[in-house]
């Protein structure tokens, strides 16, 4: 594998072809090929159950061209053994698989596709470069029809009675990029059940799908797809939400598939002894969301449930934190140091840059006149070295490259060869391995955006090339080496907020070794939870939540500040000093990372009679009376739910995500209690996702009635002598129905604190709602952009107990990821202020999406900006906005980009 | 003026366009070679200054892609 250079000469050779997998089978690729262009490693494999030689024991085409000996077809499977403290798994899911669903035509007609196969038509990298054709006759569609829940929420055809979770939103996702691809005229229409955008923003994004892109959603479960015969069109006959039955025709039909558990995987959950679930996913409890049934072993992303990308991102990270808990003793007794050898100065000196051109075997040099570019090398100011290498990244050719800097006395490199995204590293080594800082270098890509890209004109490949190398050599002339300075870490951490979430995290990194702080606003640990019953699985809240309190009370790497709010934050990443106040006590903590896990509350409902009539209670209080084992709890004869009270609607356009979980299982223990009781759950969408399905059909079951209603016609709550009477428009009876209700529980909005003081103490977002903005809304869903600031729990976002203890863990294992290193190592490639020619405008503070300039405090420059290297990204953002020219980039510098600009 | 050849300058972002680039290039997607590719740390490096100095030194377009 290190010598595959990743040309593709041996999948060009190989003579059989074979349905390409990552792309959905919809084209073919090579028995020599590589999985897909973004691989990492970029490295060929050969798929042995496909390749000729396998199968026939003849061909070897692609070991006779390879042309760096990379194949090796003797090799043989190996068996290893390691030796491991815990075990993660993050096996992933499989599609449903629709061909079983002989009524939706999957596997006889070519335009029923899958939402899989859909997302790689549109895919840039997929089977027609993005260009949305149908399959058939590779003609652009009119109309796209996308059915849901195929292989979830149905127990009839699969055998799977959970929601995936994600299909609704993908579909969503990929009707706006549909119409993005093909224009607004492209008419696409999503038949649901329910609509589940129950993630953060996704609700708007639903808005923004229905009223900005024109995307049509209709109610309706479709029981069959027909073909036409003679044509390519497809006939989808529904029943509308009155009842009455319509048909229209397609162009396209996606089928939006759920997820499932293989059934290898569910044989490899025997061989080690997990429990699964029902629906064959890994079994987990909510106060332990990462944590199989045998101890050791972790679990994380959609085999504990389907989820999302950020939600398996999460899970990852909590994963992570549990295994990095069970090793926290062997921590740091493996690493090795690597010795490095002092450093040349070079400042000052006359630029002596040495030119290294790639062949790349027949990669550049089949295209590229690679000595020719050489040669024009050589004619360069300040070059004093020029050579052609077969292999530029080979091992020998590295040696002999270090060799060749030291007897020339080289003090500046460039690399025409691949690309530095992947290579720039491996010669920074080489530079580093002799005495010449890493940034003395610079690479020019004459393969990926060069030959590669230009096949059939080699003359002005050769020509692009020239002028690449010709703009490196400008711009190494003037780099400079740069330092990249060390800064101590205090190991301390600091969690604000002692709700379910804080408490979670503070024990994970007390677990993992370090000393915690943890503050909360009130006088006592446990938060929002003190006021829940019990979890949608039937666990008692108030049980787990005790033990976790008593797990941090007696704790003794974690002190406990009750009472308590932050005065003022000082600092940044490693070295905080945050003054803490306790009833007018000042304390100060100096920390490393803070944790922000500050919750967030229950709305008071200002409409359906709350407040007004004893009998109407949110979710919060109706908990407290199960808890208190309130005795008229019995003796209700109807009780009514009102969903969305507050949430999805205009001024407040999000999906609480906790609710029409917590009313199903509420009514199902009302149920309980008397079986007698009639109830109803008055709703718009039931987004009971993932295995919380279940409860919404163990109600179903039990007699619980569910009545939708929209937005536009909310329910009328009044009071007639004493009768608590609740009106609304039922769709599928067209009438007025009337319930007269002994308890009306109102599913109130979960709302932010919109804790401004916080936020600026941090230097970090809030959003429109009030919660706080992480770093990345995929893949850094746990932190913010500031350096050493995290985040987890309904700060972020409402969510359930179990995603809450999983984003606690997962800050707590992205804090430790810099609390392990013990020291930052700051990047070379940062912003720097001269602050004689700062004019104090502020631009770059305000710009900065890390905060990483200020003011000057004190001394002669007072006003002016400064830098905080260790946030800056380099991204050059306040470089570019400084109206003064005061500020530089460091490695991309005005002069060295004019440099470059210069040479074009 | 049929085999006149523009000369375009492009300021990609090393983590999304350049590597954009280099995609197409493992996919072998052919295009006009007209492009001289300046790698900057994010588009937001690129100043007003570097796109009236990439005109002024013959540039007949100049693309920020980030």
């Amino acid at each position: 594998m290190d010598k595959c250079i990743a040309c593709g000469l041996c999948a060009e050779k190989c003579p059989k072809k074979v349905d390409d997998l990552y792309n959905e089978n919809l084209i073919k690729r090579k028995a020599a090929y590589v999985e897909y262009a973004q691989a990492v490693p970029l490295k060929y494999a050969i798929d042995k159950d496909n390749c000729i030689y396998f199968k026939k024991g003849k061909c070897r085409a692609c070991e006779k061209f390879c042309p760096t000996d990379a194949i090796n077809l003797e090799e043989k499977e190996e068996e290893l053994s390691i030796h491991a403290g815990a075990i993660i798994l993050a096996p992933g899911f499989t599609a449903f698989d629709p061909s079983e669903y002989l009524t939706y035509k999957y596997a006889k007609h070519p335009n029923v596709v899958t939402s899989f196969e859909f997302e790689r038509i549109l895919s840039a990298t997929g089977p027609f470069q993005g260009h949305l054709v149908r399959p058939s006759d590779h003609k652009e569609p009119k109309k796209i029809a996308w059915l849901q829940c195929i292989g979830s929420r149905d127990i009839n055809q699969c055998d799977t009675g959970y929601c995936s979770s994600v299909c609704c939103m993908y579909a969503i996702k990929e009707a706006v990029v549909a119409k993005e691809h093909a224009g607004s005229d492209l008419d696409c229409a999503i038949f649901f059940m329910d609509m589940r955008t129950h993630g953060k923003d996704f609700d708007r994004y639903y808005d923004d799908a229905k009223e900005k892109n024109g995307v049509r959603f209709i109610r309706s479960r479709v029981p069959t797809i027909e073909s036409v015969e003679g044509s390519d069109e497809l006939i989808i006959p529904y029943v509308n939400e009155n009842g009455d039955i319509s048909e229209e025709s397609f162009d396209m039909v996606v089928l939006s598939v759920g997820l499932k558990t293989s059934p290898e995987l569910i044989a490899l959950a025997e061989k080690l002894g997990i429990d699964l679930t029902e629906g064959k996913l890994c079994q987990t409890a909510s106060f332990h969301p990462v944590s199989t049934s045998k101890e050791g072993i972790y679990v994380c992303g959609a085999f504990a449930g389907p989820k999302d990308i950020p939600q398996s991102v999460i899970e990852a990270s909590s994963a992570a934190a549990k295994a990095g808990a069970c090793l926290s003793v062997s921590r740091n007794t493996m690493t090795r140091e690597k010795k490095v050898p002092e450093e040349k100065n070079v400042t000052g000196d006359r630029p002596r840059i040495g030119v290294f051109v790639c062949q790349c075997g027949i990669n550049i040099g089949g295209v590229v006149d690679v000595p020719g570019v050489r040669d024009y090398a050589e004619s360069l100011p300040f070059v004093e070295y020029v050579t052609d290498n077969l292999f530029s990244c080979s091992t020998d050719t590295q040696d002999i490259m270090a060799q060749v800097i030291k007897e020339n006395n080289l003090n500046r490199i460039v690399v025409a060869a691949c690309t530095p995204k992947t290579h720039e590293p491996l010669f920074q080594e080489t530079l580093i391995s002799v005495g010449l800082n890493k940034y003395l270098f610079e690479m020019t890509n004459i393969r990926n955006q060069d030959s590669w890209v230009h096949k059939d004109e080699p003359d002005m490949a050769t020509q692009k090339a020239k002028d690449l190398v010709r703009m490196a050599v400008a711009k190494v002339a003037l780099v400079e080496p740069l330092v990249e300075p060390e800064l101590d870490v205090d190991e301390r951490a600091l969690v604000i907020g002692g709700g379910i979430s804080g408490m979670a995290s503070a024990k994970s990194l007390s677990d993992q070794g370090y000393n915690v702080d943890i503050v909360e606003r009130s006088a006592q640990l446990g938060g929002m939870a003190l006021n829940l019953f019990r979890t949608w699985k039937g666990e008692d809240i108030q049980k787990n939540l005790s033990e976790l309190i008593e797990s941090i009370e007696t704790d003794s790497n974690i002190k406990i500040h009750l009472d308590t709010e932050l005065s003022s934050v000082e600092g940044f990443v490693g070295n905080f000093k945050t003054t803490l106040n306790s009833n007018g006590k000042q304390e100060v903590v100096e920390h490393g990372i803070a944790v922000i896990a500050t919750g967030a509350n229950e709305s008071r409902p200002d409409e359906y009679l709350y407040g007004e009539d004893s009998r109407v209670v949110t979710h919060l209080e109706l908990d407290q009376m199960f808890m208190n084992n309130d005795p008229s709890l019995k003796d209700i004869k109807t009780a009514v739910f009102i969903q969305c009270v507050g949430s999805r609607e205009p001024d407040r356009p999000y999906c609480s995500k906790v609710c029409c979980t917590h009313s199903i299982e509420s009514a199902l223990y009302l149920k309980e209690l008397n079986p007698n009781m009639n109830i109803y759950v008055l709703y718009r969408d039931i987004r009971t996702y993932g295995e919380r399905e279940y409860i919404y059909r163990k109600a179903r079951l039990a007699g619980i009635m569910f009545i939708r209603f929209s937005v536009d016609e909310k329910p009328k709550v009044s009071k007639d002598n004493d009768v608590l009477k609740i009106e609304l428009w039922d769709p599928i009876l067209e009438e007025t129905v009337v319930i007269k209700a002994d308890l009306l529980a109102l599913a109130s909005a979960i709302v932010s604190y919109k804790d401004e003081k916080l936020a600026q103490f941090f230097k970090v977002p809030l959003n429109e709602d009030g919660f706080f903005v992480e770093k990345h809304a995929k893949l850094g869903p746990s932190e913010f952009a500031t350096d050493g600031v995290f985040l987890c729990g309904m700060a972020h976002y409402p969510k359930p107990i179990d995603e809450s203890i999983a984003q606690a863990l997962a800050a707590s294992s992205r804090a430790v990821t810099l609390l392990a290193k013990k020291t930052i190592h700051v990047g070379g490639t940062v912003a720097e202020v001269n602050p004689l020619f700062c004019s104090s405008c502020g631009v770059c503070v305000s710009i900065c999406p890390y905060s990483a300039p200020s003011f000057i405090e004190e001394g002669p420059f007072t006003g002016r900006a400064e830098v905080n290297p260790v946030l800056c990204k380099g991204c050059g953002l306040c470089v570019a906005s400084c109206r003064s020219g005061a500020l530089n980039l460091k490695g991309f510098g005005e002069g060295q980009l004019m440099a470059m600009i210069n040479q074009i | 003026m049929t085999d006149w050849e523009p000369k375009i300058t492009t300021f990609l972002c090393n983590w999304c366009s350049y590597g954009a680039a280099d995609l197409a290039g493992v996919s072998r997607l052919q295009y006009p070679p007209d492009f001289r590719v300046i790698r900057v740390p994010c588009s937001g490096r690129v100043s007003p200054k570097f796109i009236l100095a990439a005109f002024r030194h013959g540039s007949d377009g100049v693309w920020v892609s980030g």
